[in-house]
């Protein structure tokens, strides 16, 4: 197992088809932070956690909305994780196992939450005839408040949206596995995605 | 009068340093997808280290399963 590879969504192969258009000047390779100091003593976990540990962190902090959360999320769904390591089979990725912990864990904790509040996230037929330019490049000045618009505008989504985004976002997951995460076909998800990304440009222009 | 060049080479070394910074803070970033807006944000997360503290505690309290009593009884 790779143990040095601790950035997510960087330098992985895909089977999907990766969008042509321009590449921003400033990669976010290039200005990656260092890897975390591994508090963990070294072993088949600690190499697990190591390179999965931030993919699974910021799929719950998108996902909830909330710092704290999100590491208790990520703490729980690790822990839970080495209780069941031994019956891991191998029939999916690590990656793909962990999201979905994760998953089950955030979608539990919006549940009950929802139920408290009594709260529901936007209707997602609001977005079909809202106008957006889903075609043209996101420009951003200050990439100091980017955390806190796409969180914004995230936050807007239905948690079926924002979960489908996020998830398409990590290029070491295909359309197949996106669709095994979230129980639907691969063709769904194309098509709910192209509906998603419009909601998030819609929103994400107003949080400018 | 050469201490004095040397002062101003590095007055002007440290301005271009500030603009060339002031620049790059403000020229801004252009991402084609909402995907790659999203694998950029993500980059640039730092994961709490507070997390692995509290793994490897919570692992530690774990006790180790118990042994069946055919286990103890044949020493296995």
């Amino acid at each position: 197992m790779n143990t040095t590879v601790n950035q997510p969504f960087a330098d992985r192969k895909t089977t999907r088809d990766r969008p042509s258009g321009p590449v921003p000047s400033d990669s976010a390779e290039s200005h990656a932070p260092a890897p975390p100091e591994i508090a963990l003593p070294p072993s088949k976990f600690a190499d697990i956690y190591n390179e999965h540990s931030r993919a699974i962190y910021y799929l719950a902090l998108r996902f909830l909305g909330d710092p704290q959360k999100a590491e208790d999320a990520t703490h729980d769904v690790f822990l839970k994780a080495f209780r069941k390591m031994d019956s891991f089979r191998g029939e999916s990725s690590w990656r793909t196992w962990l999201y979905r912990i994760t998953i089950n864990h955030c979608r539990n904790l919006q549940q009950s939450w929802n139920d408290r509040h009594m709260f529901s996230n936007a209707d997602d037929a609001v977005w079909d005839n809202a106008p957006a330019k889903t075609d043209s490049p996101f420009r951003v000045l200050e990439t100091k408040e980017l955390g806190q618009r796409i969180q914004k505008a995230l936050d807007g989504l239905s948690d079926e949206y924002r979960l489908l985004l996020l998830l398409v976002a990590d290029e070491q997951l295909s359309y197949e596995q996106v669709g095994a995460l979230t129980e639907q076909t691969p063709d769904a998800v194309r098509g709910k995605l192209h509906r998603a990304r419009k909601a998030f440009a819609v929103l994400f222009e107003k949080t400018a | 009068m050469k201490r004095q060049s040397k002062l101003t080479s590095r007055q002007s070394e440290q301005e271009q340093q500030f603009s060339h910074q002031e620049a790059q803070q403000h020229s801004g970033h252009e991402f084609a997808t909402v995907e790659e807006m999203l694998r950029h944000d993500a980059s640039h997360t730092h994961v709490p280290l507070s997390i692995a503290h509290r793994l490897k505690e919570s692992i530690g309290q774990i006790s180790p399963p118990r042994r069946s009593w055919w286990q103890r009884w044949f020493g296995s």
